[in-house]
């Protein structure tokens, strides 16, 4: 059995809590058919958007260039790093010679990615996270669930029972309009003590050199209004050509991850305020190898924007914390593979091939597809499950004979007068509680047509 | 070797065909009525839109729809009822939690409601920590869609810009809409 | 027309009746069908599970059993997909003449495309839900994903429109995976029966008496939901209503 299908198995169990977190991210999708329903040119977008991405990562070493040149002629600082050790390394650098105490941030992958917050707490800068949903899971020391919606996996009455104990807010109150704005309060020290504030970046324009930043709470922008020093952290693949890029990828972002038209703040950092400094770091860690494995370099085009994870009935039904690599549903499965298959393989079977992540996709990733590839490649990685492995070879030998299958069905058939208990046990996979197994029929097809030609 | 040149030289050998840049091979959508998508779109997202009556002045307007404001921040020659003028504020933090900002915007997109502001203050700080925040623009400056916006000259000379597209919002708890997660409760763009 | 029927391991087990439906349906509408004996397996079980290298075997039995019929039809939509898309891989020895992933069709899509029959004296007086398989709609186009934006058509709503007496409907969350998924159902069988319930309930919801498809194995996972809950519903395959006699 696969870590996820273990890890979904308690998920399973609170059929109510199951029941919410499909429905609450399936409306999600469904606000999100409505956006596309919207732009009748949705599917020329699509292939815009990946046409674009596949073009600059075929050249991304020049985009990247391009963009450190102009971003430095606009007055920003850009560095390099290889790996998430000297992304670390270089983020408290930077906050070290600024003598910085107090960080603010909002989301970012990457700093997950990279264990950046742990690796910062550990040197003594308190890290804040901005983002509502990040800060809920911060406060209740746990990861976030969805990339774009963190706190999915929770209910009102558990950040009421949290912002009690950690904002005195009243007991027993879970309104989120009440919770939402005592956070508002509390965070509100938060921001204007900071002497660093750091963002990730959804598109680094090469030709202007301008960073775009998207969020809906505005923290981002909040942020970066006290500190001085804004750094900024990316993955190379975050890199586009142009504004006119820019305008094809802002079209399709929100309306896919969200359902909106466009995130309430999308923000362009262009050259530092007078007396600011803004430091980006590209950050490869993985990115490079991955674009050389032709089979999964299209995750390179990934814009982050969850719509992947909300039409995904797996997901949907197992919640986040059921996949082992941190970010979880179709794009966790594959990013988590080319992370490390040997570490992450436990999640390739979260997915019945349904093929609506592929669907759904603003930059048209061949996720299912490549979710299958991967489950070819696990036999010759020596990870391929032993007992699905025997199975499979004893289902090919029995269909590799037409002896062996029909005989197999009258045995089958015969074992079906066997009483329901011992059929329907831990070691008869089929039979999980609530399916019934399927019965034999007592004549095969192949059997009828024989004897009905023979007339 | 440093960081960059690894990570150029591993790219460099990522055996990757070269891929042409894509040309816009089709028609975006157009608007029949710009302004009332605009307005309909600004107001789907939570946030208010006024057009401007003729002989209105700024100060009118913001008297009948913040009656209650007591600081007000802006720049603008027009807003005589302006109590802080925030470039001559020193520390960005004083602008917090001012009940209104009255700022300018350079144009609106009508497919998301949005408003392009190329900050043309001192302090970005006002756009994000005001209670209220007003934004002026130019009543017949709509684009249709995002990819006339990106291309104005606007959005091409600034150091710092942002398209807004209504008041700060979050849905973190359960899934629920709130208003006013740290950004401003109220956004409303006036068309002049 | 000369049609080479292709019944999956699966049908050929539990399902015959859906196999002779295809038999006399292809009759029906004038083809001339035969049914090459001693078919096991397509080899998409293995596929998915992530042996597809293993099938190879299968595939080139597939080849070999159906290399004279200019049509090769059969009533499970995941199977002709696999086929199609998978072979090519496995058997790429063989380009030179038509494999027989280029002649396969799932038997609705035969039916839609190919023969057209203007009318089939069908009669089925029961409302049916739709399901509408991943492999149907996504790969195979029987109708328009939801994710799309694609004009909605639907073939199999185009068909049961030639069934007399018929109410057709479709589920909320029209497409949604029943949680079937081969290989898939066994290793997460908790999430895979949890899907199934809800899309069973979903059908349910539609007050249809039937739930109806182009793919047995969906509709097989589906039943063993039923059959255990004692549900007030069950499943039946497509070519049944097809060939139902009026």
């Amino acid at each position: 059995m696969s870590t996820h299908s273990k890890a979904a198995k308690r998920f399973v169990a609170d059929a109510e809590r199951l029941a919410w977190h499909d429905q609450a991210l399936y409306a999600v999708r469904e606000k999100r058919d409505r956006m596309m329903a919207t732009v009748p040119e949705w599917e020329d977008l699509r292939r815009m958007a990946s046409e674009i991405k596949l073009h600059t990562l075929s050249r991304l070493g020049d985009y990247l260039c391009e963009f450190e040149r102009n971003a430095t002629a606009n007055g920003m600082q850009v560095h390099w790093a290889a790996d998430a050790a000297e992304m670390n390394e270089t983020v408290w650098e930077l906050i070290r010679r600024h003598g910085g105490r107090r960080l603010i941030k909002s989301k970012s992958m990457l700093a997950e990615e990279c264990g950046m917050t742990p690796y910062l707490e550990a040197r003594g800068v308190e890290t804040v996270e901005s983002d509502l949903g990040e800060r809920i899971m911060q406060l209740l020391h746990m990861p976030p669930s969805h990339i774009v919606l963190p706190a999915i996996a929770v209910r009102r009455e558990e950040v009421g029972a949290l912002f009690e104990r950690e904002m005195g807010t009243e007991p027993g109150n879970s309104d989120p309009t009440y919770l939402t704005h005592a956070a508002r309060r509390a965070l509100r020290p938060k921001f204007l003590e900071a002497d660093v504030s750091m963002t990730g970046v959804n598109f680094a324009v090469a030709s202007t050199g301008a960073l775009a930043v998207c969020t809906n709470e505005g923290n981002a922008d909040m942020g970066t209004s006290f500190a001085n020093l804004h750094i900024a952290i990316m993955g190379i693949e975050k890199v586009i050509p142009d504004m006119e890029a820019l305008g094809v990828f802002t079209r399709l972002l929100a309306r896919s991850g969200t359902g909106q038209p466009v995130t309430t703040y999308t923000s362009l950092y262009r050259r530092p305020a007078p007396g600011c400094e803004i430091h980006v770091i590209l950050v490869d860690n993985g990115r490079s190898e991955w674009l050389a494995d032709e089979a999964h370099r299209n995750m390179l085009k990934c814009l982050r924007c969850g719509a992947c994870m909300n039409t995904c009935p797996v997901y949907r039904r197992s919640g986040g914390y059921s996949y082992s690599y941190f970010i979880p549903g179709p794009l966790g499965i594959n990013l988590g593979m080319l992370r490390s298959p040997k570490r992450y393989h436990g999640n390739v079977s979260a997915c019945s091939l349904c093929y609506s992540c592929s669907n759904v996709c603003p930059a048209m990733i061949d996720l299912g597809e490549q979710i299958y590839e991967w489950r070819q490649r696990l036999d010759r990685l020596g990870l391929a499950d032993p007992m699905k492995k025997a199975a499979v070879k004893g289902m090919d030998f029995v269909m590799g004979g037409r002896r062996r299958f029909y005989g197999g069905i009258a045995l089958g058939r015969l074992a079906e007068k066997l009483p329901r208990a011992v059929l329907e046990n831990g070691l008869n996979p089929w039979s999980a509680p609530g399916r019934a197994m399927p019965p034999f029929a007592p004549r095969s097809f192949n059997a009828w047509w024989k004897k009905e030609m023979k007339k | 070797m440093n960081s960059k040149e690894k990570i150029l030289k591993r790219l460099a050998g990522d055996g990757m065909e070269p891929r042409p840049r894509p040309e816009m091979d089709f028609v975006p959508q157009r608007f029949a009525d710009r302004e009332q998508t605009f307005v309909e779109r600004l107001e789907a997202g939570g946030g208010c839109a006024v057009r401007m009556e003729a002989g209105e002045t700024l100060d009118e307007v913001i008297r009948r729809l913040y009656p209650e404001a007591k600081s007000i921040a802006s720049t603008m020659e027009e807003v005589t009822s302006a109590t802080i003028n925030p470039d001559r504020v020193e520390d960005p933090r004083q602008l917090v939690d001012v009940d209104l900002g009255v700022v300018r915007g350079s144009f609106g997109v009508a497919e998301n409601g949005a408003v392009w502001i190329a900050q043309d203050i001192r302090h970005k700080a006002l756009y994000f920590g005001a209670t209220a925040l007003m934004i002026v623009i130019p009543r017949e400056a709509i684009v249709d869609t995002m990819h006339e916006a990106v291309v104005r000259p606007e959005v091409d000379d600034f150091g710092y810009g942002c398209f807004v597209s209504g008041p700060s919002k979050t849905a973190d708890i359960e899934q629920a809409l709130v208003f006013g997660a740290h950004g401003p409760m109220s956004v409303t763009v006036v068309l002049r | 027309m000369k049609v080479g029927l292709f019944i999956p391991c699966y049908i050929n087990a539990v399902y015959p009746e859906v196999g002779r439906a295809s038999y006399e349906l292809l009759q029906r509408v004038g083809c001339e069908v035969d049914y090459p004996l001693d078919q096991t397996c397509c080899g998409q079980p293995m596929a998915n599970a992530g042996f597809e290298k293993d099938a190879r075997a299968l595939a080139e039995h597939m080849n070999e059993l159906f290399a004279r019929y200019d049509y090769v039809v059969g009533p499970s939509a995941s199977c002709v997909v696999f086929v199609r898309e998978g072979y090519p891989r496995l058997l790429p020895d063989y380009r030179e003449h038509a494999c027989v992933d280029a002649r396969i069709w799932e038997i609705c899509e035969f039916l839609h495309d190919v023969v057209r029959p203007a009318r089939l004296d069908a009669r089925f007086p029961h409302r049916v839900s739709l399901h509408n398989s991943c492999h149907g709609v996504r790969h195979m186009g029987l109708s328009s994903p939801s994710e799309r934006q694609i004009p909605y058509q639907s073939k199999l709503r185009d068909l049961l429109s030639l069934v007399e007496g018929i109410d057709v409907v479709e589920p909320e969350r029209r497409d949604e995976c029943c949680g079937f998924g081969g290989m898939f159902s066994v290793e997460e069988n908790a999430v895979s029966v949890a899907m199934g319930r809800a899309k069973v309930g979903r059908h349910m919801d539609t007050g249809a008496e039937y739930i109806t498809g182009a793919d047995a194995s969906c509709l097989m996972h589906m039943q063993g939901i039923i059959t255990r809950e004692k549900l007030p519903i069950r499943t039946i395959h497509m070519v049944e209503i097809l060939n139902s006699r009026s």
